[in-house]
């Protein structure tokens, strides 16, 4: 057993879809079976919470988390596989930056659930029922996962050692980074793997030119020219102040990219960058031009921080 | 960071007018307790020679690599201490000032609060000064070559001016003469001086000089790079078109201005009633020694009318600033070609503010020119007079200081034209990177202070092309130019500021959001490697490619993000 | 003892921190509660400088330019002029109350228009109360 890498893979507030990246990797994830167990991965293997916890400690080589903390069962895992591992790699949006689970940040738990058990049209008014998470039944105590008043990162709970970011992380990332992984050659703690360390339009095949913006369209306002940059014609991508890693698929494939592998490196906060830069090039000079050209994003705080709500410099509603 | 350093804080005491409010003791007690910390002293007169004194002993018997000092406003004197670091041996922008004056002991009462507020603000400055780096002045070469664009007299006396101090010049002129608008005018005003003269004298010295290098039906097609450090490139018609290249160090912008199309005043019925004119047809007929009407008879009647596109709401709202004494030239002009010929001026007001004006105007009246005056939201009213009339058009004036309704004759109606900006004028201020103001003009450094330099370094203005002016003021800034160019390429060299805006390659991805941020076109992006970079020379850091690069590549020197992150710290600390 | 805020202030060099610096001459008193970081322009400003200062506990932030044409670098002021909005949209979605962050436009003479805005401003921020952000996420990470 002690030659065989020991490994989890676990989700925490996810979609699947870092899972499936994983799968996505193809043959592989054959080679991977091959020099290693895989004593943990709910969606592929039958590992089981009691196995872990019977573990010693740093007995796994390598923990790879998905998805965010939003219950108590995502931490509860978390701190869990950190005891019993070496390494533990933040894998994924979710789990590097809050993820699209952290948009929840900008509402409260009081409205999720009003609006999820509470004021539904499929819910009987008056006949509504709101979890809660301990119940008594024939004595006994019955307890299910709390259910956090906001959303956290991965390492606001347990130490983290590497992040890969995406959502998901493209497969030959993932290869790479778990490559590196087995073959023991990892950068600094800390360090973002499985990306590269400029922007995505570095690798954008789009070409880029005079950058000044007189109105902004939705995507599906216009059919926007599949050679120039988006972000020129007035489609607002957040590729400026996106990390690159991913292929620039979507903006290849005429979407503009939205922003899910994370900040550049050095920078603190997505969203508020991607601000300055997009508001920097409307060209205006008169505040209510401005105002009426910027009324063209809307929900522009949602785009910005469409993964990063968790990570933003403020992290989550402040409203009393 | 600041663990690593060896930081000596001075608080002064400014004698009592920071002393008074706020406690120096205190705050430079409560510096020495912060990490990084070396020495912290509270002192009377920080600028003074032994408070200097002080610095400089302390950096060398200490060994601090920073200072802080805690005393007026840096506007004051952050120079002055910068000096001190140098005279001890250490790079001057290891310094940080904190305003505990202007903007605390001189603004708060209460000594509580005005305290705490100093300890803040130097918390902040030794925060911030861990992060200095060492800066240096640099200098780059200054090519003594200049090109003027515009043959007109600006162009030429700055041409003659550059050339007489060692310049090689390129002088550039669109059109196959020298001259430009002065070389259409007959006579100037108010000493009627033969424009010719000028003219023709200007030419035959430009001409005749070897370091000018005249370039007639040419435009200028590129022109890039920075100051000291231009190359440009001049297409000149002809038998084919040859482009030619040449590097300058500097350029002057000469020009000047068009002419405003009467015809789009309607009401005038420029185009359609036959003798009405504008000024600078008159101006042909006075080169040729010939007043008359279509009809080849001299006028018995002339009536000019001011202010045609200027001073108005429809068409242009300045002053075109020469028409009042052209027209008073006109009639004095008039007078002289025609003897007996009644000439009337229509004005708005008379703009006579220059050397000679008032006499000149004063003539006029004496000479028996009949002066109407029209409001500003109002026009004379032009109409075909009837066959009964002994003149060709009658002229209804509102005339003001009247208050009545004045009809007169006329057979000759001189309309006169505004100046306005050159059609090309966006044109020309885009390829050398300069702005144009609301009404075309390109807009100078300061108007005040700076009336020929722009924004863009090493490019100036000169004449009407910044905004409408006469022969005297024309030719004061063409002289301007030429002397500012000469002075600072008296060395060779020209030192560029410590300060500006650097890219990192490699952390630039090339997504071109900062190249049209730049008020100075300081930024260039290389095709070939996908990566925009700063001309350091020309870059006045502003600091706003820095804060728009959404991957944070751009470093603004001395405002880094690290420094300014830490002056937040440190207020809230 | 009542609450006392405490404003983080960006000025531009050229216009408005020289209009502080006349208040400062002219000896126009005013409330003691707002730091100063000095820039060149406001182009400098970076809307993250803005949310680390609420980050780490500012109440308020002030940032003052040249008016609008008058910028010592011609354009800068407007590079702010369109962020501003922006970074008010976003605050708000953030729960920040409106007051707590704030543009004006102070030219290097206008001494008395300084010292009253910060007077203004301090005043409606007192009013507000202590910005929660700062131990509301400190509370964040020690209960859940």
């Amino acid at each position: 057993m002690a030659d065989k890498l020991q490994i989890a893979i676990y989700w925490g507030a996810a979609c699947g879809g870092c899972d499936v990246a994983v799968l996505d990797t193809n043959e592989f994830i054959l080679d991977v079976g091959a020099v290693a167990d895989i004593r943990l991965w709910p969606i592929a293997a039958d590992g089981k919470y009691k196995d872990v916890e019977a573990m010693e400690d740093d007995e796994l080589d390598l923990s790879i988390y998905n998805g965010a903390v939003r219950n108590s069962e995502n931490e509860h895992i978390a701190r869990l596989l950190r005891q019993k591992s070496k390494l533990l790699i933040a894998f994924g949006a979710c789990a590097y930056m809050g993820g699209i689970p952290g948009l929840a940040n900008l509402t409260t738990r009081d409205k999720i659930f009003d609006t999820a058990y509470v004021d539904n049209a499929s819910i009987e008014p008056g006949n509504h029922k709101i979890p809660r998470p301990e119940t008594e039944i024939d004595g006994k105590v019955l307890d299910i996962p709390a259910f956090y008043r906001r959303v956290y990162r991965l390492d606001h709970v347990v130490d983290v050692d590497y992040y890969i970011p995406g959502c998901p992380p493209q497969p030959d990332q993932v290869k790479a980074a778990l490559l590196a992984v087995v073959k023991g050659e990892l950068p600094a703690k800390g360090s973002v793997v499985g990306a590269y360390e400029h922007a995505l339009c570095e690798d954008c095949p789009r070409t880029r030119n005079e950058k000044k913006i007189t109105r902004f369209y939705r995507p599906w306002e216009i059919i926007a020219d599949p050679d120039t940059c988006l972000l020129e014609q007035g489609v607002l991508c957040a590729g400026v102040a996106t990390r690159s890693g991913c292929g620039a698929r979507c903006p290849t494939s005429g979407i503009p990219c939205r922003g899910c592998y994370g900040p550049a490196p050095g920078v603190v906060d997505q969203g508020a960058k991607l601000a300055s830069a997009v508001a920097s090039i409307v060209d205006s000079k008169d505040p209510e031009e401005i105002q009426t050209i910027l009324e063209g994003l809307p929900d522009f705080t949602s785009f910005a921080y469409r993964y990063g709500v968790a990570s933003s410099l403020l992290q989550r509603s402040h409203r009393p | 960071m600041t663990d690593e350093c060896k930081i000596g804080v001075y608080v002064c005491n400014c004698g009592t007018n920071i002393a008074k409010v706020v406690d120096c003791d205190a705050v430079a007690e409560f510096a020495l307790d912060q990490p990084g910390v070396t020495v912290a002293k509270s002192y009377k007169y920080m600028c003074s020679n032994p408070g200097q004194e002080m610095i400089i002993e302390d950096i060398k018997a200490e060994g601090l690599d920073r200072v802080v000092v805690a005393a007026c406003s840096p506007r004051m004197h952050e120079p002055t201490f910068r000096k001190a670091l140098q005279t001890a041996g250490i790079n001057p922008y290891f310094l940080e000032m904190a305003n505990i004056r202007e903007q605390c002991s001189w603004v708060h009462d209460d000594p509580g609060e005005a305290t705490g507020k100093a300890r803040a603000l130097t918390m902040a400055a030794v925060r911030r000064v861990a992060y200095h780096e060492p800066l240096e002045k640099r200098s780059v070469d200054m090519n003594s070559n200049v090109l003027v664009i515009g043959g007109g007299v600006v162009g030429m006396t700055a041409a003659l001016e550059l050339a007489g101090g060692g310049s090689r010049v390129y002088l550039v002129e669109r059109e196959d003469h020298l001259g430009g608008n002065v070389a259409r005018v007959d006579l100037t005003a108010p000493f009627l001086d033969s424009a010719r003269d000028v003219v023709t004298s200007l030419v035959t010295r430009v001409t005749e000089n070897p370091r000018i290098e005249v370039l007639l039906e040419s435009e200028v097609t590129s022109f890039e790079g920075f100051v000291g450090n231009f190359e440009t490139k001049v297409v000149t018609k002809g038998n084919g078109a040859v482009s030619s290249e040449f590097q300058v160090g500097n350029v002057v912008v000469a020009t000047g201005y068009q002419q405003f199309d009467a015809s789009r005043v309607t009401h005038y019925g420029y185009g359609k009633l036959p003798n009405v004119i504008t000024s600078f047809e008159l101006e042909q007929m006075l080169r040729a020694g010939c007043i008359e009407t279509k009809e080849g008879r001299p006028p018995h009647y002339v009536a000019i009318i001011h202010c045609v596109g200027s001073r108005s709401r429809e068409f242009h709202p300045y002053c075109s600033r020469v028409c009042c004494m052209t027209a008073l030239k006109y009639a004095h002009e008039v007078r002289s070609a025609v003897p007996g010929c009644y000439v009337s001026d229509i004005y708005i007001d008379m703009h006579a503010f220059g050397k000679g004006h008032e006499d000149f105007y004063r003539g006029a009246s004496e000479a028996k020119t009949l002066f109407l005056m029209y409001g500003k939201n109002d026009h004379p009213v032009i109409r075909k007079a009837g066959p009964k009339d002994d003149c060709e058009m009658l002229i209804e004036v509102n005339e003001k200081l009247s208050g009545e309704v004045i009809e007169i004759p006329a057979d000759l109606v001189i309309l006169m034209v505004g100046m306005e900006a050159q059609a090309d004028s966006e044109a020309t201020a885009r390829l050398v990177n300069i702005s144009r103001d609301k009404d075309g003009w390109f807009i100078e450094s300061h108007p005040k202070l700076d009336p020929v330099a722009t924004t863009t370094d090493g490019v100036y203005i000169a004449g009407a092309c910044a905004a409408p002016k006469d022969i005297p003021d024309s030719v004061a800034q063409a002289r301007a130019a030429a002397g500012r160019i000469l002075a600072r390429s008296i060395h060779g060299t020209i030192e560029v500021d410590a300060v500006f805006a650097e890219i990192d390659e490699e952390k630039c991805s090339g997504c071109r959001i900062c190249n049209d941020l730049c008020p100075y076109s300081a930024i260039d992006f290389d095709e070939e490697k996908k990566r925009s970079t700063v001309i350091s020379a020309v870059c006045k850091a502003c600091g706003a490619c820095v804060a728009a690069c959404p991957s944070g590549a751009i470093t603004a020197r001395h405002f880094t993000d690290r420094q300014i992150n830490a002056q937040i710290e440190g207020v809230l600390a | 003892m009542s609450f006392e805020p405490t404003i983080v202030g960006f000025l531009c060099n050229w216009c408005s921190y020289t209009g502080a610096d006349l208040a400062g001459t002219s000896r126009i008193h005013y409330a003691p509660n707002v730091r100063v970081i000095r820039v060149m322009c406001t182009a400098r400003i970076d809307p993250t400088f803005v949310l680390k200062a609420l980050h780490d506990g500012a109440d308020g932030v002030l940032i003052c330019g040249c008016h609008p044409g008058d910028c010592h670098y011609s354009e800068g002021n407007y590079k702010m002029m369109r962020r501003y909005p922006l970074l008010k949209k976003m605050l708000a979605d953030y729960g920040i109350d409106e007051a707590r962050v704030r543009l004006e436009w102070v030219s290097a003479s206008e001494g008395q228009r300084f010292a009253d805005i910060v007077d203004d401003m301090t005043q409606r921020v007192r009013e507000l109360g202590p910005s929660p952000i700062k131990e509301g996420l400190a509370r964040d990470m020690a209960e859940r």
